[in-house]
This record gives structure tokens, C-alpha cells and sequence, in this order.
């Protein structure tokens, strides 16, 4: 039967065939790769692209064309020196009200969450190392909050702190923490994004730091009995050193995710309450300031970028300090 | 392990004259192994609580009778389970659920079949340009998607003379926006760069003398991939498979702005869940109820296929 099809096809396909087995190893590379290179150019590359070219031109509020005239880079002096936040539905950066302006907020619910992931992380990852009975089912239970849809993560924190059904905000609000309507309250709201982030992404620090974990030699540990440590010493001298890289890398791929941070922000407050970088920019598109809105965007990647390189060099520090 | 169990009969024993405080700290100084042990199953625990509690709140949230959802405590107001029949019938949200996992699983086969290919190549071939290839790749899933909206929007709208055909005549892009093309484009050039990475470490641990055997048996070049290499890197695919259909079944950023949100235009669940926040100000119950069920798909993937996503998630996380 497989023979069959098989004879068949090298028939039907003979002149197709022989051309692909007259290639080159680079071009039959270059063939497989075709249409990855296809969808990237058309989904990602010319996105990107014409985002960039977008960012060039000014704002244009009426009229048939999204885009007015070509203005160069003043749409990015602008925005960074602060002259554009009043023309945007939240500020971009402004001093005087950072938890209202979209950078501050990102770098503030960024450095935070990653901060709390990687603790939490780590101590489920040294839980997970451990032999225990039920493991198994102790690893369900850490992967699922990672697989939640964002939507639902968003609703289990919306309803956790709804103040007329929620349990928790009146306790909060009688010890002073919160006022009696925190999801309307910008510092409030942003807390609890953070503990729903928290809550659901730590797993993903787990498994990537357990990885990390599990690849060190045991032999080591053993040296260290002999050599009559202690478990504290243990950990400090030979599992932190050794497993600094892959929590590095794990704080890399978190990071870049809470940059990115807006159906979370939409579901829990909403995007006026929390203002997040992705948050002005579907703002702004949604008042039709496309070159503004392209704007912010790329300023958001090259934040991005510039957090990715940072880490980049760090790595490669820990690296070679390590001796790996 | 014997320590361990020799160390409680003791401490019980000598008991009368010390409060408990005393023989915990006695005990625990005589047998570390054993405070260690007790400290590592109260982090456990605490653990498991936190992550597992808001799925039993939910619980007693859909369970309460709408009337009775001020002040929620630790134990539903009632017993109501016929919030888990009105979510299907206030809100078409087994529709919703329907769509997001289409378009989960039409996204997850193009994904797979695009990066099998491009896994291949990056894995078996050395040829100039890999390395720059790779890391190009690699560097779309960094950029916010924010960043590739505008353009997507408009492209999805039919906005757009992307094309201009050597004959002169321009191609106006398609209408797809409210369709499943307008998202399983996107998800699928976003989560492709993760499975290209997975597949590609696969595939470059299959031994090179199986594809020579296969070519010197008369196969051809795609009759030695897909018969021979393919199904040896089966356990990648499904890895790659598992990850990506999470991806798309999480996202929220495309599932909300490429459709307008009704049920027919492809709405998925993001869009179901968020309309009882909208037309049904007080159905606490059923935002409750729908999460739950909203779950269900995938907390049965993360039982089925946990091993592959423990994999997966550090092999594409080790690999940079």
C-alpha cells in the first residue's frame, strides 16, 4: 500500500522530483525555507516595515489617507521629550504622574512582577526537584495558572477583587491598603496585575529554572557531603552558580512578555486605569493616531531590544565567569 | 528514610514536661533531615494552595445563585448549577469556545507543517546565511505585537495594493479581518520562531547514517524527510504542537482587535467571556462559570501532555 502510493507519486512527481534532487544542499536549505520566509515577509517583515514608515509621518485626524505628510524623526522627539502626552489619551513619560504614564507603568509593573516570579519560580522549581510522592500531580497543578487563557486569568482577578462579590477587598480596604473600588484606582490596580501575572507565570520561571536544576551533576553534591556542608552551603556554593544561566534566560523571556502586557491590563481595570506601552498604542489607534500609535510602538521594541541586549551581555558574563 | 521515622516515636515519648515549642525545637536539633522535611511540605502545600484556590473560588462563585453574590465567602451562598446551562444560553459560548480551538488547531497545523520544513533545513544542512537566518527569526517573536498591528489591520481590511503584479496590475490584499485568516496568520508567524527552535534540536539528533540509508534505498530527498525523518522526530512535533495550540488558545492582543467580537464573525473566547462583563452587568455567576469551563480543554492538554510541555518549554528556553 505504501509502496504503492509511494511508486506512484515519484511517477506523477518525476519532473518536480528530479529537479528537487538535481539542487544543491544551500538551495534545497533555501527551498524548505520558502515559505516560512513567504509568511514572515508578508506577517512580520512588511508589518514592521511599514510600522517604522508610519512613525515618519504625522498625525491625521480627518480625511480619506490614515497618514499625513512625511515629517522625519519629530514624531520620536516628541514623544520623548513629552510634547506629544497631550495629544495622546495618557501620557507617554511624565514625572509628575508615573503610575499614570504609560513607560513608568510598564518598567514599574515589569521590574516587579519578573522580581516575584523569579523567587516564587525558583522555590517551586527546588520543590519540583525533589522526590516526593504525587510529584506528578504537584507539576499539574504548577503548569496549569501557565496555560490559563490571559482572558481568564484576567477575569479570576476581576472577580477576586470586585468589591461588592470579592472577599478580599473589604479585610484590604479595613487595613488601609486599598480604597473600597480598587479597580478604578491606578497604584491599586496595577498591584493587582501584578499579583495575577504573578500568580499565573511563575510556573513558566519554574519549569525553565528546574531545567537548570536538573542538569547538574550529582557527584558535585556528593563532594560537598564529604566535605561536611551544610544544605544552606550546598545551595549557595553549587546550585546558585550553576544554575544562574538558566534563570537568566528564564528573566529574559519574562520580561520580554510583561513588556508586551494588555489583555490582562483590559480585563482586570482597563487600559485608561493601568496604561501600559501596548495599552497607548491600541489607544491611540483606536482615536485614529496612527503615526503616534506606530510611534509608541517602535519605541516599545527598541525598549525591548535594549532590555534584550542588556541581558544578552549579562549572559554572557555568567558564562564565561562560570567557565561552561 | 529510617532517621526520619525513628525521630517522632522519641520526641512523642519524652513529651510531659515541655510544651510543644520545646520538643519541636529539641527534636529539630537532634534530627535536621526532619525539619527540613516538614519545611519542604509546608512550602509545597502553600504552594499548591495558591496556584489551585482561585479555580476553587471560581467554583463557588458559579455556584452561588445570582441573588446571593454580595460578600462571597470561602463557601457558596447556595447551590446553583444551572449557571453552568445559562452560560450556554445567555451567551453562545460553547460557539466562542468552538472558534478559539479552530482556530488553535488551524493555526497549530500550518505551524507545525512550515516549521517541519524549516526545522529540516536549519537542522541537517549547514549552508551559508544559517546562523543570520536563525537569529532573524528568532528576533520577530521579541517584538510586541503591538508593533505589527497597524499594518496587519490594515492589510486584514483590504486596505491595502500590497502587490503589484509584473504585468502592471495591482493585487488589493484580502478582506479577512472577522475572519480566522486574521488571526491564524498572525499567531502563526508569532509562534512559529518557538517550533522552527524545537524541531530544528530534534532533527539535528537524528543520525546522519538513517538518511543515507534511506537515500541509498532508492528514496528521494522528500521521500527520505517525510518517510524517514518525520516520524523519528514524531515526539518533537507533538512538543511543538502542544506549545503552539496553548499559545494561540491563551492570546489576547489579536483575538481582540482582528474581530469585532460577534459570534459569528469568529469571535473566540476572549470575546465570549468579556460580553457578560459587558451586557450582563451583574452575572458574577456566569463570568464564573464561563472561566471554568473556559479551562477545561486545556487543563485537560496540561494532565495529557505535560511531559511535552516541560520539555518543550526548556528546550526553547535553553537553546539561545
Amino acid at each position: 500500500m505504501a509502496a504503492e502510493t509511494g511508486s506512484g507519486r515519484s511517477l506523477s512527481l518525476s519532473s518536480p522530483g528530479r529537479w528537487i534532487e538535481s539542487l544543491s544542499d544551500t538551495q534545497f536549505a533555501y527551498l524548505l525555507l520558502t515559505p516560512c520566509l513567504v509568511l514572515f515577509g508578508v506577517i512580520a517583515f512588511w508589518p514592521l516595515l511599514r510600522t517604522f514608515e508610519m512613525s515618519l509621518h504625522a498625525d491625521l485626524l480627518y480625511g480619506a489617507e490614515r497618514i499625513g505628510p512625511f515629517v522625519g524623526f519629530e514624531n520620536y522627539v516628541e514623544l520623548l521629550t513629552g510634547e506629544r502626552n497631550a495629544a495622546l489619551p495618557r501620557p507617554f513619560f511624565d514625572s509628575t504622574q508615573i503610575f499614570t504614564s504609560a513607560l513608568t507603568v510598564t518598567i514599574i509593573f515589569t521590574v516587579v512582577s519578573v522580581f516575584f516570579e523569579t523567587v516564587l519560580g525558583f522555590g517551586q522549581a527546588l520543590i519540583l526537584n525533589q522526590e516526593f510522592r504525587g510529584r506528578r500531580w504537584a507539576r499539574v497543578a504548577i503548569i496549569l495558572p501557565w496555560a490559563v487563557p490571559i482572558v481568564i486569568q484576567g477575569m479570576i482577578f476581576f472577580l477576586l477583587f470586585q468589591p461588592t462579590i470579592g472577599f478580599l477587598v473589604e479585610p484590604l480596604q479595613q487595613l488601609g491598603v486599598f480604597s473600597s473600588t480598587p479597580q478604578a484606582n491606578s497604584v491599586e490596580s496595577l498591584v493587582i496585575v501584578i499579583v495575577a501575572d504573578v500568580w499565573k507565570t511563575s510556573a513558566f520561571m519554574a519549569l525553565i529554572i528546574l531545567a537548570g536544576l536538573q542538569s547538574i551533576d550529582r557527584s558535585l553534591y556528593d563532594v560537598a557531603d564529604v566535605a561536611g556542608a551544610s544544605k544552606f552551603e550546598r545551595f549557595r556554593t553549587i546550585t546558585l552558580p550553576l544554575v544562574l544561566s538558566s534563570v537568566l534566560v528564564a528573566m529574559l523571556f519574562r520580561t520580554i512578555g510583561a513588556m508586551r502586557v494588555f489583555g490582562l491590563i483590559e480585563t482586570v481595570s482597563s487600559c485608561s486605569t493601568v496604561p501600559s506601552l501596548s495599552c497607548l498604542v491600541v489607544q491611540a489607534f483606536s482615536s485614529s493616531r496612527y503615526a503616534s500609535a506606530a510611534t509608541v510602538a517602535f519605541v516599545t521594541a527598541a525598549i525591548i531590544g535594549l532590555v534584550v541586549s542588556v541581558y544578552i551581555v549579562k549572559f554572557a558574563d555568567v558564562q564565561g565567569a562560570g567557565g561552561f | 528514610m529510617p532517621p526520619e521515622t525513628q525521630g517522632q516515636p522519641t520526641t512523642a515519648t519524652e513529651g510531659d514536661d515541655k510544651n510543644f515549642v520545646q520538643r519541636w525545637a529539641s527534636g529539630s536539633i537532634s534530627n535536621p533531615e526532619r525539619t527540613y522535611r516538614i519545611l519542604f511540605y509546608i512550602v509545597a502545600i502553600s504552594f499548591l494552595v495558591t496556584t489551585l484556590f482561585p479555580f476553587y473560588w471560581l467554583t463557588v462563585v458559579a455556584l452561588t445563585p445570582q441573588g446571593d453574590l454580595t460578600n462571597v465567602g470561602l463557601l457558596p451562598n447556595g447551590f446553583n448549577p444551572s449557571a453552568f446551562v445559562e452560560v450556554f444560553t445567555t451567551v453562545p459560548f460553547h460557539i466562542y469556545m468552538l472558534n478559539s480551538l479552530i482556530v488553535g488547531l488551524l493555526t497549530t497545523a500550518l505551524v507545525l507543517l512550515l516549521a517541519s520544513l524549516a526545522g529540516y533545513a536549519f537542522g541537517r544542512f549547514e549552508f551559508p546565511g544559517r546562523t543570520p537566518l536563525m537569529l532573524i527569526f528568532l528576533a520577530i517573536s521579541y517584538f510586541p505585537p503591538a508593533a505589527f498591528l497597524l499594518p496587519l489591520f490594515e492589510l486584514f481590511t483590504a486596505n491595502i495594493t500590497f502587490f503589484t503584479l509584473p504585468g502592471g496590475t495591482e493585487v488589493a490584499s484580502p478582506m479577512l479581518f472577522n475572519g480566522p485568516g486574521a488571526l491564524v496568520l498572525p499567531y502563526s508567524a508569532l509562534f512559529l520562531p518557538l517550533s522552527i527552535f524545537i524541531l530544528t534540536t530534534f532533527y539535528s539528533q537524528i543520525p546522519d547514517g538513517l538518511e543515507d540509508a534511506a537515500r541509498v534505498e532508492g528514496n528521494t530527498r522528500l521521500g527520505a524527510l517525510f518517510k524517514i525523518i518525520m516520524p523519528l522526530s514524531a515526539p518533537g512535533v507533538a512538543t511543538a504542537g502542544v506549545l503552539t495550540f496553548i499559545a494561540v488558545y491563551n492570546e489576547y492582543f489579536f483575538a481582540f482587535l482582528m474581530t469585532d467580537g460577534r459570534v459569528q464573525n469568529w469571535g473566540t473566547i476572549v470575546w465570549g467571556l468579556l460580553s457578560y462583563q459587558g451586557r450582563f452587568q451583574t452575572s458574577y455567576n456566569l463570568m464564573a462559570a464561563a472561566s471554568l469551563v473556559g479551562v477545561i480543554p486545556i487543563a485537560i492538554l496540561v494532565v495529557i501532555a505535560q511531559e511535552k510541555i516541560v520539555s518543550g518549554l526548556t528546550a526553547g528556553g535553553l537553546k539561545e
